[in-house]
């Protein structure tokens, strides 16, 4: 009856919300984050605390809409040539930098280098040979190849157009002292208060090139580093909007609670994915019957359903199901014990006395309770049904685990990676041979299959959409043939809003895009 | 100096401890106390053995409330059997306290004994060490310690032994400074007795009662400090223990409190037993008392 009534309730509200309001303007947006935000220079760094505050100090050449599909932004209109080597931006004349000098092309080719050289996703701009200044609104972007992931990299969690003037006096720019304040954006909102991994405050930018956006006064964006303070703050309406939110419970609350609003829309070009990594060069796992005994072992149903309550989705291979390269014809591996138990029988792994095979170390990456933990958790009595043992290592903190990643001290480990709008950016690090590097979050699979480098490096370079699909589609067959790793569910990522916010940001890019259409209702 | 209020080594070793047996089973509190931990104990040691399930294993669905028939107290976050992990992680939560208690005791009574005995350079430096260990905020210390070696039993197990000696190190060298003075003891230098004998077979075994009483209570806080180790996602969590289960479902203690109450009962029981038998004992160990009575 309650649950009617809260239905009941949250429907009107929906269709009140659904009756085309007129955008107010003004008001001051409270936003909620996980990690605090260091800098605030998403030229040089990523994660979302700072691509979340960069896109909003920052504009960038092109934004997306919620089917992918590039849109005009601080570029008005832009070509391609047709050999794909040259990418043509018309910038807009009118717009300005937030200490009221004029955004030209000079600024777009220095932001560009700037990012090619400094920004951690290397294979992003690596084609960019060069950017021609013709005149102060025009630049053009030379490529070495074709490169048709560039689409999604002049977005705006990727590409922020900085002020030549201000970052290009010869600092160092991953040092510049005006990455963590005094910060000189593009971008609708500008930083005026920082208090370092506090809060910190965005205000509207008056003389912003589009005219009468953004439509809020102010941003206050605070640190929660824990989520029940997330929802407790959420319930007292002290909070209006928090992006990036994958605590399982908190969400489950945050739905019960009519005053609140859950959306898992706005990840599709964040693309995470999770996955349980197995350490190709170690024995026993070199051999692909071990590994796909394993992933037989995993009830994928059980992780999305039971431990997630539905609010993931199982992942069926490397890319993202809200990807356009997505695939669904992939190796699957059912939930099936007695094919497991066989697959290691044949692999000569044999039970002892104890009715254990073999023990092995599970590692996991902190900080992700429901997507890492509680899964590298649930791999311990998971994986003795078919006798082996688990023995979960807990990382003392991030670098603990990022040590054993990039020296491949691990047996099997959870491990998870955002795709970032293009798999050349964010999906090929994990396949690519040439990427077998000792780092986190690159190839720790140490994966080598000549035929998918090959096809990797083809997709890097395909103009042509379909084609490229193509290419992507043999990709996924084959890796999840291989199972170098097994994919577990896509990232629960969900933004909760209260009912006051409207037009809750649910592009590509969600909140890592810019927030001027979103109002606040009374 | 005088030897008065306190008696010499008693020729008759039965009859005081028979006394001492006679005042603590008056106190009713201890008994309970004892009845308690001997069912806790004997629960964990005996339960696993009855009772084959694993604790890890995925009982039923996961939150689970108590008063189901596959999970009679619930089960937590990842589906895991309360009940299942009651019985099994007392085992573990109980060697932690016995193994931490017994180190700290090692250390303290060691310590104690040589700085209070010798006296002079030895007890400066040895009382330097146990202050400069007193001054560590002893949980933030055993973080350290279960941070730097990834936590498992035998780690946390020291770590809490490792901080929490420098009570029991300056009780005992009190008792020490006290007792080396005392007629009995001259008597055995007199006669040529070593050092060692001294030191063990003599003034320890005078020395004893009270630190029986503070290693009771030693377990107890050894205990609690597992306890807090574990909530803070410091445990073992490869070893089921009622402090791995109160750290786990810590986060879900809003929607599902039967994860956390349960394991935090027991061990709040069974701290609490061990504190009423460390007063019995105190009680019943104490000779003024006894002579009062």
């Amino acid at each position: 009856m309650r649950a009617k009534c809260i239905l009941a309730g949250a429907l009107m509200l929906m269709a009140s919300g659904a009756v085309a309001q007129e955008p107010k303007r003004g008001g001051t947006l409270v936003m909620g984050q996980s990690v605090p935000t260091s800098i605030f220079n998403n030229a040089i760094a990523s994660g979302t605390g700072v691509m979340v505050p960069g896109a909003q100090l920052f504009a960038s050449p092109l934004m997306h809409d919620e089917n992918w599909n590039p849109k005009p932004y601080l570029a008005e209109s832009w070509e391609i040539s047709p050999d794909a080597l040259s990418v043509t931006l018309h910038l807009r004349k009118d717009a300005l930098f937030h200490d009221g000098k004029p955004i030209t092309s000079e600024d777009v080719a220095f932001s560009i280098l700037t990012i090619r050289d400094n920004h951690p996703f290397n294979t992003m701009l690596r084609p960019v040979d060069g950017v021609d200044t013709p005149d102060a609104h025009t630049a053009v972007i030379r490529l070495k190849s074709p490169h048709p992931a560039i689409l999604y990299a002049m977005g705006p969690p990727l590409m922020p157009i900085l002020p030549k003037h201000v970052y290009g006096d010869g600092k160092p720019i991953k040092q510049h002292p005006n990455n963590a304040r005094d910060v000189v954006g593009s971008g609708p909102f500008k930083l005026v208060d920082v208090k370092p991994g506090d809060q910190f405050v965005l205000e509207r930018f008056d003389k912003f090139f589009l005219p009468g956006k953004p439509y809020l006064d102010r941003i206050i964006v605070k640190t929660y580093p824990d989520s029940q303070t997330s929802i407790l703050e959420f319930e007292a309406g002290r909070l209006h909007i928090q992006p990036f939110f994958n605590r399982v419970l908190e969400l489950e609350r945050a739905k019960g609670n009519a005053q609140l609003g859950v959306t898992n829309k706005g990840y599709e070009a964040v693309g995470g994915i999770n996955w349980l990594l197995f350490n190709n060069k170690k024995k026993p796992f070199d051999d692909i019957r071990v590994r796909q005994a394993i992933a037989y072992a995993i009830d994928k149903n059980f992780i999305v359903k039971a431990l997630h309550k539905g609010l993931s989705k199982a992942a069926t291979g490397p890319i993202h199901s809200g990807f356009p390269q997505y695939s669904p014809d992939v190796s699957t591996y059912p939930y099936d014990l007695k094919k497991a138990e066989e697959l290691l029988e044949a692999a000569g792994l044999k039970k002892g006395a104890d009715g254990i095979r073999l023990k092995v170390t599970c590692d996991y990456y902190p900080g992700d309770e429901d997507g890492q933990k509680r899964l590298a958790e649930y791999m311990k009595p998971a994986l003795k049904r078919v006798g082996i043992d688990v023995e979960v290592r807990a990382p003392a903190d991030f670098a603990a685990w990022a040590k054993r990643m990039a020296e491949k001290d691990f047996d099997i480990s959870m491990d998870a990676a955002f795709a970032w709008g293009d798999p050349v950016i964010g999906v090929n690090r994990t396949y690519l041979s040439s990427n077998i590097r000792p780092l986190v979050f690159t190839n720790n699979a140490q994966y080598a299959n000549p035929k998918v480098d090959e096809l990797l490096a083809a997709a890097e370079r395909e103009p042509d959409t379909a084609k490229r699909k193509a290419i992507y589609v043999e990709f996924q067959k084959i890796v999840t043939a291989d199972v170098p790793l097994y994919w577990l569910t896509e990232l629960p990522y969900h933004t909760i809003y209260s009912k006051k916010v409207q037009n809750v940001p649910t592009t590509i890019w969600g909140t890592a895009s810019p927030m001027m259409d979103v109002w606040l209702s009374e | 100096m005088s030897a008065h209020g306190t008696s010499p080594p008693a020729p008759q070793a039965l009859s005081p401890t028979r006394e001492a047996i006679a005042m603590f089973v008056r106190r009713r509190a201890a008994i309970a106390g004892l009845v308690l931990l001997a069912l806790i104990v004997g629960v964990s040691l005996i339960g696993p053995v009855v009772y084959d399930a694993d604790p890890f294993d995925i009982a039923a669905a996961p939150l689970t409330p108590p008063g189901t028939s596959e999970a009679w107290l619930g089960s937590d976050q990842q589906g895991r059997d309360v009940l299942t992990g009651l019985v099994y992680g007392g085992r573990a939560t109980l060697a932690v306290g016995a193994t931490a208690a017994g180190i700290a005791v090692l250390i303290g009574v060691t310590i104690g004994a040589l700085a209070g005995f010798f006296g002079g350079i030895v007890d400066e430096m040895l009382m330097r060490v146990a202050e400069f260990f007193q001054v560590l905020p002893a949980l933030l210390f055993a973080m350290v310690l279960a941070t730097l070696f990834s936590p498992s039993l035998i780690v946390i197990a020291l770590a809490i032994g490792v901080v929490s000696w420098p009570p029991t190190a300056r009780l005992t060298r009190a008792e020490f400074l006290k007792l080396r003075e005392l007629d009995f003891v001259a008597a055995e230098r007199v006669i040529g007795a070593s050092t060692g004998r001294i030191l063990w077979k003599v003034i320890l075994p005078n020395a004893l009662p009270p630190l029986i009483v503070s290693a009771t209570f030693a377990i107890g806080t050894a205990i609690l400090f597992e306890a807090s180790l574990s909530f803070l996602g410091l445990g073992d969590p490869n070893r089921m223990s009622w402090g791995l289960m109160i750290g786990s479902g810590r986060s879900y203690m809003l929607t599902c409190w039967w994860a956390v109450t349960f394991p935090g009962l027991m061990i709040f029981l069974t701290v609490l037993a061990i504190s009423l038998i460390g007063d019995g004992l105190n009680d019943a160990l104490n000779p003024k008392l006894r002579e009062r009575r």
